[in-house]
């Protein structure tokens, strides 16, 4: 018979090989699953890494993946940390892209070094509002953020298939619906190969890091995140924390969306958050909510991505093979944490016989 | 790793090689390929010649062509009949399937991947495509691109490519005027009046209803959306129960023709012949031939004939073809067609011809010149919208 | 181990009885901590054997392997003289073992009959039935219950004879009570003792985890002593006293005598005037109480546990809203204001809350974190400045003497009566001129009690006005110079701790009124 016992805190050096294990584990049971596939997974694997390093241009895709993940990541670590379960970042995203894309659309005559901060600026107050939404109603109400915050996703996914069906559909586009590209003053230029949202994305991660470890609000962040009765005690405002704070976050993911429309997609479609919402959150949890531990997480599954795609054509593995290894590998890495916690004990098997003389 | 990597080359050069000698004279014979294109052929390339060992041909799908029919399997029939009509190895052709073409990202993603894994020839196949690749062909001017059934292109790596489909909807239209009973044909629609593409072949095959049946009229029903087996199905059987006997379909699945079948009502097929799918109603399916296309696009490509210029094939170049008719069809219906068809194909008629004119179902009087069926925004004057 | 002891024969029982329970070198091991360490325990049937030690002496993990929660390493575990290995609460209730935990294990909404009934084997008994059978094995021990009483309805005392009951109706014969008092009042501690006295004369083995020496004393026949998870002694409980045990249980010779200097400049610092305060729920939990806190004493507040202690105290500090009445801090009425308000009126109030991890410190963080918890805002600009925090806390390490292996370590992990002295020595540090600790020796070790009385002192004597919640009457007696009882929200008295005596506060507590 096992026992689940809870274990005493492990070092970080124990934390890592767990990890380390696990993530082996994982390559070995989706190699199992490949296999079963007919490939061989050596290959596959192989093929994962160099599909993302193979050249200087898979290397520029590579980080072209990762941008929008790690800022994304970034907008959920400010929210998590305060424990406010913020599984909105798909919506806010969406959003924060909309607002960018009415400036993208109906101000493109204004030249780039204008039009770059308004659909900055545009993008964070679009995210931002959208996750104030859930906040207010959660300070003024005690609404579940969690709920809340995953409805208003698909409320922002409809509200771009309205505009696309609507009021901001291509005319030129012979009744297709779609949103006219950008013109070139909307968006981003490259630099070294990617688009310049990888600057942003590098520099919003020093300051996250910098506004959670050394400011006032990071330190009312992490306080309230540990117990809201003692952001009281100390004096704290906590509606006030909560409602800058998921402001902040969701204004984060608003960035993330519009670096994705005028970095990447130069127009707005209705797969302009395409689940990075959610995989940010994959991200933020597996970093420990530490911004350069995002950066590095995201890059990870970044090769993943890339990787896999790589595969499908290559092997002509359906591309829902390489999510199936994905989820693998997730499984394996999240449930880790479990060992982190806790341990398997064996019962001796001799006392386990002596039971029955002690019963009556 | 190296060593691997210029074993492989080398094999598949040998391959190739071998390959090569047997293919420039079986590919016409086995396909109809076209053996003077229309005017495009003979002018020099913009290109250089690329030795067919180094070609490689990148293919972006929407679905996945495992499905077995319609539009993305059409395609992909093309993209293997190319490959065996030039002898390319498996190696040469590289496969996106299941790209989104509204998602961004991934239609990027996709694009970029072909051109890293070193295609020199892209082909995009889904509408949604279009803009993403213009963009790529910008920024990757060596590399050509090949859009399907849009209409952007540059003159130069970027060409648009599509058919005169319109001809073989004719003919089917034909085929539907004299099977019907009621009076009453369906057509099931992917997209509204405003999409020159659906509209389009809509009056042609209209036209080809009232040529042998000036009674009938043709009901459309839109569904809003390239691919929703659903909604095709549901779009059918509302028709079917509004009194429509003989249903035909611009859309990706099969779903209308087994709605038909269901319904013990009469089918026209699209894309690929739909016979296969619902034998007890196809009378006919409407069917395109990319291999056609692909084929002389590869070989332009190889032998240095790319001209940047657009491809609109037709019925004489066996781009756009009709399915046998089944036993299914009322007598008189394969004369009656075969005299349409020897029209066309003699090219002494067209359907759109630029000068003969038509009236639409609100009375007004209009042309329309082939190639500029994406301008086609009017109904005959016996098509309702149901 | 057991030849270590000074008086080794008069630890074994005299009497007849067979062994309901024989340990024999029982070790437990979590990871490198020894909880239990070759512990020695033995109690026969018809006994009352006390279990003392201070906290993380190693009783409760000594008591998780009797109820089939934890395995011991090695060393056996007899029970009724046969070798037994409890693999689960399920072997240790077929073993005839019955525990009474300090949280109850009852269904709120299910009627004492039906918690009683509830996971029992064999086919349940018809109402009636039932009823009659646990209205005789009340009878039999002088238990006084309505069995179609609803749990939710009842007195925390009324909650602990339903536990009761549950192990009588099994017919277990070996009770393990988990410092059953720590919730009553002192005339509902005299009932379950007299409850338990019933049960070893029936024959029952009856071990009281506590570390309450006067219960000890008063309850037990036997005591078994564990200090740092090793087994120190077993004595016969009518040859020892208090100041033995307290040596055996601390290590060494500790003085039972809380100073008490004398009052300083008696000054009234706070004042409560009609103060109503009522809980979300619509209960009326302090009752139009009026009282003044002076500087230079330690006014102890005194109350069965929820008799308003708690919103009283964070009302005062702001964290609580009052319906009526106000708090006045010489000419400012607090009441209304939020802590930081509080506080830029001027106001040095420190506050100790009874629940420190949640509430006084932020658990995840490490003592500089949390030494800037009420400071962070007071530097210019966005940042935080932690240089300040951190000399403060490593101060106070050499201050007070807290083990922690850095300031960075968080406090979650530290034990409780360090984690105590960061909070404590945090309020005081903020130079405090009034201030509120609420149970703050609770669930402390005798050496951080005492450390934490001696603070307080000093406080008093440096003319701070100290507020003492307290539980225990003999501490509250001695520490305070005014007593404040509490009952049901109301004031049930004002006396003076040096002239009151413990009967007279323990009527006030129950509503009694004060004698003059």
């Amino acid at each position: 018979m096992l026992r689940v016992i809870k274990t005493e805190e492990k070092t970080a050096k124990q934390m890592m090989i767990i990890r380390l294990a696990a993530f082996v584990l994982a390559l070995a049971a989706g190699g199992l699953f490949i296999l079963a596939l007919g490939v061989n997974p050596l290959k596959v694997y192989g093929t994962i890494l160099s599909g993302a390093f193979r050249s200087k241009m898979a290397v520029q895709a590579t980080i072209k993946v990762m941008i929008p993940m790690l800022v994304a990541a970034l907008g959920v670590t400010l929210a998590f940390k305060m424990k406010f379960w913020n599984i909105g970042g798909e919506g806010q995203i969406i959003m924060g892209a909309v607002f960018a894309t009415y400036f993208a659309l109906y101000h493109a005559d204004w030249p780039f070094f204008i039009l770059f901060p308004v659909m900055l600026i545009a993008g964070i107050v679009g995210g931002g509002l959208w996750a104030l939404i859930p906040a207010l109603c959660k300070v003024r109400f005690g609404t579940n953020e969690t709920l809340f915050t995953l409805m208003l996703n698909y409320i922002a996914l409809y509200l771009v298939a309205y505009l696309q069906e609507g009021p901001w559909r291509d005319p030129a586009a012979n009744g297709f619906p779609k949103i006219p590209s950008f013109a070139a003053s909307a968006t981003l230029p490259k630099v070294l190969g990617v688009q310049m949202g990888w600057i942003v994305a590098l520099v919003l991660t020093v300051i996250v890091f910098v506004y959670m470890r050394y400011t006032k609000h990071g330190y009312e962040i992490s306080v309230v995140g540990q117990s809201q009765a003692t952001a009281a005690y100390a004096g704290m405002n906590v509606s006030r924390i909560v409602l800058r704070t998921m402001f902040l976050s969701g204004a984060v993911a608003g960035i993330c969306g519009m670096l994705q429309v005028s970095g990447s997609d130069k127009t707005l479609t209705t797969g302009v958050a395409g689940g990075i919402g959610f995989t940010a959150i994959i991200i933020a949890w597996l970093a420990q909510l530490n911004p350069f531990g995002s950066l590095v997480v995201a890059f990870l599954f970044a090769i993943l991505e890339k990787g896999s795609s790589v595969v499908q054509s290559d092997f002509g593995l359906s591309t829902d093979c390489a999510d199936v290894l994905q989820g693998i590998i997730l499984f394996f890495v999240l449930g880790c944490e479990f060992f982190i916690r806790y341990r398997f004990v064996r019962d001796n098997a001799r006392k386990a016989a002596a039971v029955k003389g002690g019963e009556g | 790793m190296k060593k691997l990597l210029s074993a492989m080359l080398a094999a598949t050069m040998a391959l190739t090689m071998l390959a090569g000698c047997g293919s420039p004279s079986n590919a016409p014979a086995d396909n109809g390929t076209p053996a003077g294109d229309k005017g495009t052929a003979e002018q020099t390339g913009k290109f250089a010649p690329i030795a067919k060992e180094d070609i490689k041909v990148g293919v972006i799908h929407i679905t996945d062509p495992a499905e077995g029919s319609g539009y993305t399997y059409t395609h992909d029939l093309g993209v293997q009949g190319m490959q065996k009509n030039l002898g390319l190895e498996d190696s040469q052709i590289v496969r996106k399937i299941n790209v989104n073409d509204s998602d961004a990202t991934a239609i990027q993603t996709a694009l970029e991947e072909c051109v890293e894994e070193g295609c020199n020839v892209i082909f995009a196949t889904s509408w949604g495509y279009m803009d993403y690749v213009e963009q790529m062909a910008a920024e990757y001017p060596e590399v050509l691109f090949a859009h399907g059934t849009g209409y952007k292109s540059n003159g130069e790596n970027f060409t648009n490519y599509f058919g005169k489909i319109y001809q073989a909807r004719y003919l089917s239209g034909i085929a539907a005027g004299l099977k019907t009973q009621s009076n009453k044909i369906g057509y099931v629609s992917a997209q509204g009046a405003e999409n020159g593409e659906c509209t389009s072949g809509i009056d042609a095959f209209a036209m080809g209803v009232e040529s042998v049946n000036p009674d009938a009229k043709v009901f459309v029903k839109v569904t809003g959306n390239w691919f929703d087996p659903e909604g095709e199905g549901q779009a059918a059987e509302a028709l079917i129960s509004s009194g429509c006997d003989v249903i035909a379909q611009h859309c990706d699945t099969a779903n209308p023709a087994l709605a038909a079948e269901k319904a013990g009502v009469w089918a026209i097929g699209y894309n690929s012949d739909m016979a296969e799918k619902a034998p007890g109603a196809v009378l006919t399916s409407t069917m395109w031939d990319w291999s056609v296309y692909y084929t002389k696009a590869v070989e332009d490509a190889i032998n240095g004939t790319w001209d940047g210029s657009n491809y609109f094939g037709d019925m004489a170049d066996g781009l756009v073809k009709l399915a046998p008719l089944s036993d299914l069809c009322t007598d008189g219906t394969a004369d009656a067609i075969k005299a349409a068809q020897d029209k066309i194909m003699s090219g002494d008629w067209d359907v759109f011809d630029g000068k003969t004119e038509l009236e639409t179902n609100t009375g007004e009087k209009v042309t329309l010149n082939g190639a500029d069926y994406g301008t086609c925004t009017w109904y005959y004057r016996n098509v309702e919208v149901a | 181990m057991a030849q270590q002891n000074t008086t080794p024969n008069q630890a074994e029982p005299s009497a007849v009885g067979e062994y309901a329970i024989e340990c024999r070198g029982v070790t437990k091991r979590f990871g490198t901590v020894v909880a239990n360490d070759g512990v020695d325990l033995t109690v026969r049937y018809g006994e009352i054997l006390a279990l003392l030690g201070e906290n993380g002496s190693g009783k409760t993990t000594l008591m998780n392997m009797l109820s089939g929660i934890y395995h011991p390493d090695s060393g056996s575990i007899r029970i009724a003289g046969k070798e037994a290995v409890i693999n689960s609460p399920e072997d240790s209730m077929a073993l005839g073992i019955g525990m009474i935990y300090q949280h109850f294990k009852l269904v709120d909404v299910f009627t004492a009959m039906d918690n009683i009934a509830l996971g029992t084997p064999g086919r349940r008994l018809p109402a009636r039935e039932l009823r009659t059978k646990v209205e005789g094995i009340c009878k039999g021990v002088g238990l006084t219950i309505d069995p179609a009483k609803r749990i939710y309805e009842m007195s925390v005392s009324e909650k602990q004879t339903v536990e009761i009951l549950k192990v009588l109706y099994r017919g277990q014969k070996i009770l393990i009570l988990d410092e059953p008092t720590a919730v009553l009042t002192p005339q509902e501690t005299d009932k379950l003792f007299a409850i338990l006295r019933r049960m070893r004369e029936q024959g029952c083995a009856v071990i009281i985890i506590t570390h309450k020496l006067g219960e000890v004393l008063d309850i037990s026949d036997r005591v078994t002593i564990l200090r740092r998870g090793k087994y120190i002694d077993t004595v016969n409980t009518a040859e020892t006293d208090e100041q033995q045990l307290t040596e055996l249980m601390v290590g060494r010779p500790v003085s039972l005598e809380i100073d008490r200097p004398e009052q300083g400049e008696l000054n009234s610092i706070l004042k409560a005037v009609d103060l109503t305060i009522r809980k979300p729920d619509g209960a009326i939990a302090v009752d139009d109480v009026s009282f003044e806190v002076r500087t230079g004493e330690i006014l102890g507040v005194a109350g069965i546990a929820g008799s308003g202690q708690k919103e009283l105290c964070e009302a005062i500090a702001g964290l609580y809203p009052a319906e009526k009445g106000a708090v006045l801090y010489r000419k400012e009425n607090l009441i209304g204001k939020n802590p930081r308000e509080i506080s830029r009126l001027g106001v040095h109030l420190g506050f100790v809350p009874e629940d420190r991890l949640g509430m006084g410190l932020v658990a995840s963080m490490g003592m500089v974190g949390n030494m800037m918890l009420k400071t962070y805002d007071a530097p210019k600009g966005p940042f935080i400045d932690t240089a300040p925090a951190r000399e403060q806390a490593e101060e106070l390490v050499d201050k007070l003497s807290i083990v922690t292996p850095s300031v960075d370590t968080p406090v979650r992990l530290m034990s409780g009566g360090n984690v105590q002295k960061v909070l404590l020595g945090r309020e005081i540090v903020s130079k405090p001129s009034v201030l509120i600790t609420a149970y703050p020796v609770r669930g402390l070790d005798i050496n951080s009690s005492y450390t934490v009385y001696d603070l307080l002192n000093e406080q008093k004597k440096d003319n701070v006005a100290v507020v003492y919640v307290g539980e225990d009457l003999d501490v509250l007696m001695e520490l305070s110079d005014r007593i404040m009882v509490l009952c049901h929200g109301k004031i049930t008295g004002i006396v003076d701790a040096r002239t009151a005596t413990k009967d007279q506060i323990a009527r006030l507590m129950v509503g009694g009124k004060e004698e003059a």
